[in-house]
């Protein structure tokens, strides 16, 4: 199974050429794409309703769009009965309106994405490629980054932990009276070590050959930036580039995309592919023209960048 | 007479660190730089103690020498 995310400036045209690329690469293999971005147009640009549970558009391809909102109330709701149980006296405190505000706390919709994430991906063995559409760059880069930042964290966490563990063994056997605890058993440590092998299988995962990110861009100086931007945001994460897609390409603007790749090329492995994905004006003329169906082959340099299934 | 003044030092050793570790992970309400939220919010459950000694220690701060001296014995 590979998983490839979709990344690139608003209104590039990400969520179209996923929608095209797993459309064509439905024709050969089993295909989900999953849509990350809050502000979902997987459904506009196949017409069709989505909703829960995602729609079958074909034998091959699954298409599913990840209500955010939805899954951080989930998500809460279950941590916040967790805490009343155990903190039931401090009801008294208003929990329920400190949780209605956690939702903004930051890091809670970048973790929930990464859930959503590690969800599409675990339940997916059945497909060929997982693919996602990515939300804002600001965003994606944050939630690709939660792995490691969160490792080292709960690796801190741990050596602290043994040690109270430690000295807590140390204290028992001193003292060995009655009604001391022993300490063998921490559910705390136990709850740190699930959270840190969770974290660790996803950085593998993401990390790994089977992983890479299509860049989506066009030939204007500001996707441009930004695509730089995301790229250094990306090598930091250890995360590959697998194609740099060019998209909206029309006939006059031969010279400025041979610039504008040229200025990208620094920021990529050596031997990273470029592709290049014509304007087709039938687009933004036909409103019934139907978004997925790119006329442009997308399989051939997909496959030819690493994504050989 | 030792083994008790050696286990009262450990003791206060070991609320220390399981001070500090609250700390660590509530520590963004006085400034200091947190871990993402959702490590917090997976362990508080768990914390109940922690928590309570991390509470306790900030009442008893002002008198951190005394809890000092008395655990090493000086009258």
């Amino acid at each position: 199974m590979r998983v490839i995310f979709f990344a690139g400036k608003g209104g590039v045209g990400k969520s179209t050429i996923a929608a095209a690329s797993a459309w064509q690469l439905a024709s050969e293999f089993r295909v989900r794409l999953v849509s990350l971005d809050p502000a979902h147009n997987l459904g506009d640009i196949f017409r069709r309703q989505v909703g829960k549970g995602g729609v079958w558009l074909s034998d091959h391809l699954l298409v599913e769009e990840v209500d955010l909102k939805e899954r951080t109330k989930v998500y809460l709701d279950r941590e916040m009965s967790l805490l009343k149980e155990t903190y039931s006296y401090l009801q008294v405190l208003d929990l329920d309106r400190y949780f209605s505000l956690l939702q903004y706390s930051p890091g809670i919709e970048e973790y929930c994405l990464l859930l959503a994430m590690e969800e599409s991906i675990r339940s997916s063995e059945k497909f060929d490629y997982v693919m996602f559409d990515t939300p804002p760059t600001g965003l994606t880069l944050r939630f690709l980054a939660l792995p490691s930042i969160t490792l080292s964290w709960i690796e801190r966490l741990v050596v602290i932990r043994r040690r109270i563990l430690e000295k807590r063994e140390t204290i028992s056997k001193i003292s060995r009276v009655a009604g001391e605890v022993e300490y063998r058993e921490d559910g705390i440590m136990r709850r740190l070590v699930e959270l840190k092998e969770r974290h660790e299988k996803m950085l593998k995962l993401l990390n790994s050959e089977n992983c890479g990110v299509v860049l989506v861009f066009n030939p204007d100086p500001l996707s441009v930036k930004e695509a730089m931007r995301l790229l250094e945001g990306l090598k930091t994460i250890g995360l590959r580039v697998n194609l740099c897609l060019q998209n909206k390409v029309r006939a006059e603007d031969g010279e400025i995309a041979q610039r504008t790749e040229k200025e990208i090329t620094p920021y990529v492995p050596e031997g990273t592919k470029f592709f290049r994905v014509k304007w087709e004006n039938g687009i933004s003329q036909d409103t019934n023209y139907p978004l997925y169906e790119l006329k442009t082959d997308l399989i051939t340099p997909l496959l030819a960048s690493g994504e050989r299934s | 007479m030792h083994r008790d003044r050696a286990l009262a030092l450990t003791r206060l050793e070991c609320a220390e660190l399981e001070n500090v570790f609250a700390l660590l992970l509530v520590g963004s309400f006085i400034g200091f730089p947190a871990p993402p939220s959702f490590i917090a919010l997976e362990l508080m459950p768990l914390m109940e103690k922690e928590l309570a000694i991390f509470g306790r220690r900030a009442y008893d701060s002002k008198d951190m020498l005394g809890e000092l001296l008395g655990v090493m014995g000086v009258d």
